[in-house]
């Protein structure tokens, strides 16, 4: 695991405590009951606060997955 | 503190057997990364709890409010959307000259509502209200340098709102000046997440606010007294070296600091806090400048007076001696980083205080920093008879009842028990939320809690007011807790230390067991660091093993003290 991703995983596993180290990577909004709109807003605020970016708002559906921050990160860190 | 930082700290577990404590923040918008961040400053307040946070609906403030548990601690985050949609950014329903002449007169009536509702809650609870942090969107016929009549009709509104909430028993009003010291304006509102989300404020203004909020409606409990040095910090010079008549404290010698300070410390004693002096000088020459007509800070306001030669910690003991209080009770405020240390060293739990001698902008900090330590909700009258009273008891014989018994009986005392539950009345809460030696338990209350106990019809409360020939003392102890079968369970027992030595807590049980035809008195003691003067008065009428500790009348009646006072009690 790269340091980008296990920095991402410890944002999933603050933002959504029933979530092992191990279950984030394959993390999204369908598989994660707790992951309604506002806990989307809390986790692109700390993976902002962690990366020091602003993340985008908008575009609910390329970040609602681990993988997706995680590539939105890849391009833009 | 980061939101990440928040989430973390507002995740954490409360400890086992935790009591509740609920906790309203209402707002009209999505609370968001608010409500994190109250719940983080509870837990960092308030760790024993388990905090219970609720909040309301979008966009209903005023039906929120209409809504709420009033037996619960409520914050209320006010802002314009919330007294007119037209004030905020996410209503498209129109700027024009229309809605201005409009706006005032829906806002007028949301005032009403919400001012009807927040006296609900504050009757049975205590409520704090953050007035608009952010400015109104409407942008008005005036370029943004010229005040428009409608936004000016809106802040007279709301100041007049904000007066008559705070004429509210127990309703706050946290300080925008407080807010705008730590939050730029320019950089609290977020409108890209309030246009996405309904949230709309950047992190570290939500931050700020929580902290302010949690603040008001959970103070840290006040410092209870201040210990300061002369030469060179109450005033400018060396007494001893140039002479009373040339130390100095005014603008023309560029020692206005020293005035500042002066007045500061003589407002604090005005609202109770103790004041006394630890100098190393010579006593005649200091008594003569406190004769100086000049001076702001009366020599009746400071007690007592340790000057000498022997170092500060010394001087520091026999204050703390004196006023029988704790030394992480106390600030301790030299210009000597060198006494400051000593003083540091022996009592680390105190608070010192560098006096800024050469640097001007630092008496503004310095002053700052004890509204902080020192500050209140509201000043009793017991605060204002606290320095008299602890110098009457300097007089009192430190001795056993009985030993004593000459000098009490010529005191004149008179005890007033008071049955009645007034929610109202802040001393009962101050005191057991203040008291550590003679405190049965050293459980804290909130004030919701306390609230919720007034309004049981199972609990019993007594509150217990002293004075003798040497003046009043004021309200000095509270008993609480339920009666079931001529066997009174008490869980709440504190006597202010200004009170030892007077047999009161003699009286007080035999009272107890009068007025209510007790057999037996349970108290649920707890041992702590500090109660040891009322496990020493338990000891007297029973083992403190096993707990509960158990009083059975003819116990009290073997062995209490000859009661000296005239005891009334109140309807």
């Amino acid at each position: 695991m790269t340091d980008r991703a296990a920095r991402l995983t410890k944002c999933f596993t603050l933002v959504f405590p029933g979530l092992s180290p191990d279950q984030a990577p394959s993390a999204d909004a369908a598989s994660v009951s707790a992951w309604d709109s506002l806990h989307h807003i809390t986790l692109l605020t700390v993976v902002g606060e962690e990366f020091e970016i602003e993340m985008p708002l908008e575009n609910l559906e390329d970040l609602a997955s681990y993988h997706g921050i995680l590539n939105y990160l890849n391009q833009n860190c | 503190m980061k939101v990440a930082e928040a989430i973390a700290i507002a995740n954490r577990s409360a400890p086992p057997n935790a009591r509740t404590e609920p906790v309203s923040l209402l707002c009209g918008f999505t609370p968001l990364h608010l409500e994190t961040y109250v719940k983080a400053h509870l837990k960092l307040r308030i760790p024993d709890r388990d905090i219970d946070l609720k909040t309301g609906l979008f966009g209903d403030l005023a039906g929120n409010l209409e809504r709420a548990d009033p037996g619960s601690a409520t914050a209320v985050i006010l802002e314009w959307p919330d007294l007119d949609p037209r004030l905020g950014w996410r209503h498209s329903g129109g700027w024009g000259a229309k809605a201005a002449a409009q706006i005032p007169d829906d806002v007028a009536r949301v005032f009403e509502r919400i001012l009807a509702a927040v006296s609900r809650l504050a009757a049975r609870g205590v409520v704090a209200i953050c007035p608009p942090t952010l400015p109104v969107s409407i942008p008005g016929h005036t370029i943004p340098a010229q005040a428009d009549a409608m936004r000016l009709e809106l802040d007279a509104q709301l100041a007049d709102f904000l007066k008559r909430a705070a004429s509210l028993s127990g309703l706050r009003i946290i300080s925008r000046a407080e807010i705008d010291a730590n939050s730029p304006p320019a950089a609290r509102h977020d409108l890209r997440l309030d246009l996405t989300t309904g949230f709309p404020y950047r992190s570290a203004h939500a931050n700020v606010i929580a902290a302010a909020v949690v603040d008001v409606l959970y103070p840290p409990p006040p410092k209870k007294g201040l210990i300061t040095d002369l030469d060179d910090t109450l005033w400018r010079g060396i007494v001893g070296e140039i002479g009373p008549e040339a130390v100095s404290w005014d603008l023309a010698r560029h020692a206005h600091a020293h005035a500042l300070y002066q007045q500061a410390l003589a407002a604090l004693a005005d609202f109770g806090v103790l004041v006394g002096c630890a100098s190393k000088n010579d006593l005649a020459v200091v008594k003569k400048t406190f004769e100086r007509p000049d001076l702001l800070l009366s020599a009746h306001q400071v007690f007592p007076f340790e000057v000498h030669w022997s170092p500060k910690s010394e001087s520091v003991a026999r204050i703390l001696a004196a006023w029988n209080i704790a030394p992480d009770s106390l600030v301790f405020v030299d210009d000597s980083p060198t006494e400051l240390a000593e003083v540091q060293a022996r009592y680390p739990a105190i608070e010192c205080l560098l006096f800024p001698t050469e640097d001007v902008e630092g008496i503004a900090r310095l002053l700052d920093r004890l509204r902080k330590l020192f500050g209140k909700p509201s000043v009793l009258e017991e605060d204002r008879i606290r320095s008299s009273s602890l110098r009457t008891a300097q007089e009192i014989p430190a001795a056993t009842p009985a030993g004593n018994a000459d000098f009490l009986h010529n005191a004149e005392g008179v005890i007033t028990f008071d049955a009645a539950t007034n929610p109202h009345d802040a001393r009962p809460l101050e005191l057991i939320n203040k008291t550590n030696q003679f405190n049965l338990n050293g459980r804290r209350l909130t004030e919701a809690e306390w609230r919720a106990r007034l309004e049981d019809p199972a609990a019993f409360t007594l509150t217990v007011s002293y004075r003798d020939r040497f003046g009043p003392l004021g309200k000095i102890a509270v008993v609480s807790g339920t009666i079931k079968n001529r066997v009174a369970t008490v869980d709440v027992w504190v006597m202010s230390c200004r009170a030892f030595s007077r047999c009161i807590e003699h009286h007080t049980l035999k009272h107890i067991y009068e007025k209510y035809r007790l057999e037996r008195l349970v108290l649920a003691y707890t041992p702590t660091d500090r109660n040891g003067p009322l496990q020493q008065f338990l000891e007297t009428f029973t083992p403190l093993e096993p707990q509960p500790v158990q009083i059975p009348r003819a116990a009290f009646s073997a062995n209490a003290a000859v009661l000296p006072h005239s005891v009334t009690e109140l309807p």
